[in-house]
């Protein structure tokens, strides 16, 4: 388990990293972006990925910010996942990301591990790509023509693979204040604390008038990428929050799934069941937040 | 002179025990947290070259050509090693039953999905990587054999073509009158079971580093040797080496739990260097090597087993079939496994007689291996399910059940059908003891609440006994010879009176150094930090074993003692002959050596050590200038065994019941533990702290075992786990810190009255776990008779119910 043989470069200015990237990329060079380096070094070290060059974010100033801007909550992309975990800014304002990121390995992970790595990553299994989803968040993309912005919905283009170039770098991730009134949950099933999710939910609703509005659904770990559960969605806004309207909003969930992955752990009609229990017991949760 | 071991702490020569019995801090402790103990992968050599293995992708193939001349030319590699050269040098590794071994180096056809093929010594890993890379083998697919079924069907392909069948060995044991029992039981309950493969993860995998003396023709191996004697017969007998040219030196490891294997890793990394005029060659196996074909695969079972009972819920009859999957042969002792069981076949219960049809097959799955419990735990859970599906249908309770059949108290020692002798126990009372420590009634009320709430809630009430401290008679029975497992130890002290226990083992997490410093601190009334443990190498070691079958612990205790009795024979002469007055009148007590009835008149152990090597013109005639003493210590009264594999073979028999409390998500699948709690009785308890410690661990373990771990192989015998994302050893969030308490009964028998117990929990939570899961089960009339009992399997239960 030793990596085969790369280049190692360690920018210290975002221009450089962006310059070298594109050089990089003229030489026809295979470069890969190491940030906190949780998924990408044991993929190395078991020689599945086998990248020419590693271009470390680790000496970049400036992409670990977390702060309040324009109403929007601004993360940079090198933040850790701790940062986040202990950012009362992300904790009092957007608690479904501050939820999901407490749900992603572990503590010593969290440590390592940056935000902008798990969405560059774009494992399905993975709390961000559905919370993003659900938020309707923006990545923000730096390159040799300067920042671009790309909404969630355009982000995350199959497993493991977004629509960054590969000139690109993420630098920040930009997500909503949770409105007033507004609830939310997120629930997975993994096999062990810290696991991969087997299958995963994440939501955000309001009541409005003993209404259900706004219902934004997201299932993680039954597709290729994080899905909109829209049907499920239609089934609910404008309804009276129920049990028995939150059970058929998950049977309507389950039954839009097109055909979920099988593994050694779970099967696809397993994962398909999951996403239905999830969801109700997700909405129940999230109406009696916003309640 | 016979020296006689002493079974009680009270015959020891102090006023009152300081050490033993007490839950002193761990000798090995500092140097653990403080990372200066010398695992060998901190250790390098000058000139030390590193291995790395290629691994065979097939299940099983003739390999038809081996083009390494592209490896050979990369910069930095400075050997391969191949089957040819294998061949040449050594023989397959023994094994038992004889001739199901391997070579370290496939030769001529692979048998399994990492098997070893080509390895290669470079300057760096990296370097020996890449090379492997530039490795060209040519494989001729042969049809795998995936399970027994296979295996065992007429015109199977051959694992062992030599060998002519897949068979390892198929055998019956009748114990009693059977037939009898069976024919005349009020009621006969009868399940099959699938105990899926699982194992032993040590933190630590294997690593050695081997230099191989050319001028000499001997070998060093330096590593994280678990049974460093027992691995240097091996190695010799593989490398055709004499055994006196073969030296182990066993570094501290990260875990054992019978998984470290070792005999591959070693022999590759001597052969190597061998092949580079002796340079030290390195080899750390990786976390997917061990996972894929390490030492940590064990116990692939498939059970058909039944239990005849009397109306009045007494069992008098226990029926096993056991087809076991041994994987490509027997080079991991994986046979033995199932020859365990004997040693305590019919658990906790006067069960007056039991059959064992016995049939272990080879497959091209990856060898099988020792793992914690060496395989009562799969027996275990078979006895005690069949106990609870027999509760359920008498409408007793399964607490109850259990009670009536238990061996009482005064009829110990008890010998049980299957011919081992239990040396002492009190299985009531631990019985007694956990549920009141359980609250057993409340939890059987909140259990009802739940029903009538539709949830899903199960209690585990499961007893088995541990046998404790190994003999090879055990193992006889598929072809491990001998009787008597030895332990020495050398105890000596020096002119200042440091005291010095030099052991054959060394480190590998259980705290034997610490129990082997109260034991000498408490016998010659010294402080324990003035007491050194040190690990001899195979050169200069007595006889010895280590870790392994719950027995060090005792075996170390025992040694000691011996070495201990014998020093104090000697200061007796020595201080007899100083005070001019006979040995006799001489006692030691609290740590002096003193005129029996005028203790004023004494010297201090230092003081004799001193005298001894200082002053010889005092010494008695025939008394060496030596405060030294060495002992080895066996088990006593143990014997070969009879036709039926009957002989007394483990020393103690140390009991535990578990309560478990677990609820079942009846829309997920998962199961969570809602509470947890033990009762055990391993005799003296010679550190609690440390039994807690194996306790939990073993706790640990059987979860894993229960509910997480498996290795999955699919269809063509391709291993599916290879990684810790797919084999899921539980952390701290799976694994409940249980309730515990014990009780004390000693053993008559072993040393201080203390009992194995090492393995422990692993004996009785796979089984208390899937009980409560079944009682949970039982409103639904559904059984999971499969471990692990995954979400997935739970789940497929429960839908196709509905």
């Amino acid at each position: 388990m030793k990596p085969a043989a790369f280049e190692y470069h360690a920018p210290t200015t975002l221009a450089e990293a962006v310059g070298l990237l594109a050089r990089l990329e003229d030489e026809g060079c295979d470069a890969k972006i190491l940030a906190g380096g949780q998924s990408l070094m044991p993929m190395l070290a078991m020689r599945v990925a086998r990248p020419d060059a590693l271009v470390d974010l680790g000496r970049v100033p400036g992409l670990a910010g977390i702060r309040l801007h324009d109403g929007h909550i601004a993360i940079g992309a090198m933040a850790s996942k701790r940062a986040a975990e202990l950012s009362e800014l992300v904790r009092d304002k957007q608690p479904l990301f501050h939820a999901a990121t407490r749900l992603v390995g572990h503590q010593q992970i969290r440590n390592r591990g940056s935000v902008g790595g798990s969405f560059a990553h774009a494992d399905p299994a993975s709390e961000y790509p559905a919370v993003a989803l659900v938020l309707d968040m923006e990545m923000v993309a730096t390159g040799p023509d300067g920042e671009r912005v790309i909404p969630a919905a355009e982000f995350f283009v199959t497993y493991m693979t977004t629509a960054l170039e590969p000139g690109e770098i993420l630098t920040e991730l930009r997500m909503p204040v949770l409105p007033a009134r507004a609830g939310w949950a997120i629930r997975e099933v993994s096999r062990r604390s810290g696991d991969l999710a087997l299958a995963g939910v994440a939501l955000t609703l309001r009541l409005d008038a003993g209404r259900c509005t706004d219902v934004r659904i997201a299932a993680f770990g039954v597709g290729a990428t994080a899905i909109r559960l829209t049907a499920a969605e239609d089934a609910l806004n404008g309804a009276a929050p129920s049990a028995d309207r939150f059970a058929r909003a998950g049977a309507i969930a389950a039954a839009s799934l097109a055909e979920p992955m099988s593994c050694i752990h779970a099967t696809a009609d397993y994962r398909r069941h999951l996403v239905r229990t999830l969801l109700e017991r997700s909405l129940a949760d999230a109406a009696a937040r916003a309640g | 002179m016979a020296i006689d071991i002493p079974t009680r702490t009270d015959q020891l020569p102090t006023s009152a025990t300081r050490f033993i019995g007490k839950a002193v801090n761990r000798i090995e402790d500092p140097a653990l947290v403080s990372g200066t103990v010398e695992f060998i992968d901190n250790l390098s050599l000058p000139g030390m070259l590193h291995c790395a293995i290629l691994r065979s992708p097939h299940p099983h193939a003739r390999i038809t050509g081996i083009d390494v001349s592209a490896a050979l030319a990369l910069p930095g590699v400075e050997a391969v090693l191949t089957g040819e050269d294998v061949e040449r040098w050594c023989d397959p590794c023994f094994t038992a039953p004889e001739g199901w071994g391997n070579y370290c180096l496939a030769v001529g056809k692979v048998r399994f999905v990492g098997e070893p093929v080509v390895a290669v010594a470079a300057t760096s890993r990296y370097i020996a990587e890449d090379a492997l890379e530039l490795v060209q083998v040519e494989y001729d697919l042969l049809d795998p054999v995936c399970n027994p079924d296979e295996a065992m069907a007429p015109g199977a392909p051959l694992v062992f073509e030599n060998r002519a069948t897949n068979v390892i060995q198929s055998r019956t044991y009748t114990w009693g009158e059977v037939d009898r029992v069976f024919a005349e039981a009020d009621r006969i309950v009868s399940r099959q079971f699938r105990w899926n493969r699982v194992g032993a993860n040590p933190t630590e995998t294997f690593g050695c580093i081997c230099q191989w003396d050319l001028a000499d023709n001997s070998l060093t191996c330096r590593g994280a040797y678990q049974t460093p004697r027992f691995m240097g017969i091996g190695r010799a007998a593989s490398l055709r080496l004499p055994a006196n040219k073969v030296k182990i030196i066993s570094h501290a490891q990260g875990g054992g739990f019978g998984g470290k294997g070792g005999p591959r890793g070693t022999d590759i990394a001597a052969l190597l260097s061998r092949k580079t005029d002796g340079r030290p060659v390195k080899y750390i196996e990786d976390r997917m090597e061990y996972l894929l074909a390490g030492g940590g695969q064990s116990w692939d079972r498939y059970y058909d087993a039944a239990i005849a009972l009397k109306a009045d819920g007494t069992v008098t009859g226990f029926k096993v079939r056991l087809v076991d999957d041994q994987g490509a042969g027997a080079e991991g002792y994986g046979t033995i496994s199932a020859a365990k069981p004997l040693a305590a076949f019919t658990g906790n219960y006067r069960i007056e007689a039991a059959f064992y049809d016995l049939t272990l097959v080879a497959t091209n799955r990856a060898p099988t291996y020792p793992y914690r419990g060496y395989g009562p735990p799969p027996h275990n859970l078979v006895l005690e399910s069949l106990m609870d599906v027999a509760a359920r249908e008498l409408a007793l309770d399964p607490a109850e059940l259990r009670r009536r059949n238990y061996i009482g108290p005064e009829q110990f020692p008890y010998t049980v059908p299957s011919g081992n002798e239990y040396d002492s126990g009190n299985y009531a009372g631990v019985l007694d003891r956990v549920l009141e420590l359980a609250d057993y009634k409340s939890l059987r009320q909140s259990q009802a609440k739940a029903r009538t709430e539709g949830r899903l809630v199960g209690i585990g009430v499961v007893s088995t006994v541990e046998p404790g401290v190994f003999d090879w008679n055990a193992y006889a029975t598929v072809g491990v010879p001998g009787v008597g497992v030895p332990e020495g130890v050398k105890v000596g002290i020096d002119v200042f009176g440091g005291v010095t226990v030099a052991v054959g083992f060394n480190l590998q997490g259980q705290g034997q150094f610490t129990v082997a410093a109260q034991v000498v601190a408490d016998y010659l009334g010294v402080e324990m930090n003035t007491v050194k443990v040190t690990t001899a190498s195979t050169d200069v070691a007595l006889p010895h074993f280590g870790q392994g079958g719950s027995r060090l612990g005792v075996a170390v205790t025992g040694a000691i003692l011996g070495a201990c009795e014998k020093l104090r024979g000697i200061f007796c002469r020595v201080v007899a002959h100083v005070m001019q007055t006979d040995p006799e009148q001489i006692e030691l007590l609290n740590g002096r050596l003193q005129m029996k009835g005028a203790p004023a008149h004494g010297m201090s152990i230092a003081e004799v050590a001193g005298l001894m090597l200082s002053r010889s013109d005092l010494l008695p005639p025939g008394v060496e200038p030596c405060p030294e003493a060495s002992f080895v210590w066996v088990s006593p009264n143990r014997n070969l065994p009879d036709d039926q594999g009957r002989c007394r073979s483990y020393l103690t028999a140390a009991a535990a019941t578990h309560v478990v409390q677990v609820e079942i998500d009846r829309d997920t699948g998962q199961v969570a533990i809602l509470g947890y709690y033990i009762v055990d009785d391993c005799g003296t308890r010679l550190n609690p702290a440390s039994v807690e410690g194996q306790l939990q661990g073993g706790v640990a373990q059987g979860v894993g075992a229960a509910l997480y771990e498996e290795y999955v192989y699919d269809a063509q015998c391709q291993p599916l786990v290879s990684t810790f994302v797919d084999y899921l050893v539980p952390s701290i969030h799976e694994v409940p810190m249980t309730v515990k308490d014990h009780l004390v009964t000693p053993s008559p028998i072993a040393p201080l009255g203390a009992k194995g117990c090492g393995e422990g929990a692993i004996h009785t939570t796979p089984a208390a776990l899937l009980c409560a899961i079944n009682d949970a089960l039982a409103p639904l009339g559904l059984e999971c008779r499969e471990t692990p009992a995954s979400p997935r399997r739970l789940w497929q239960l429960l839908h196709d119910k509905a």
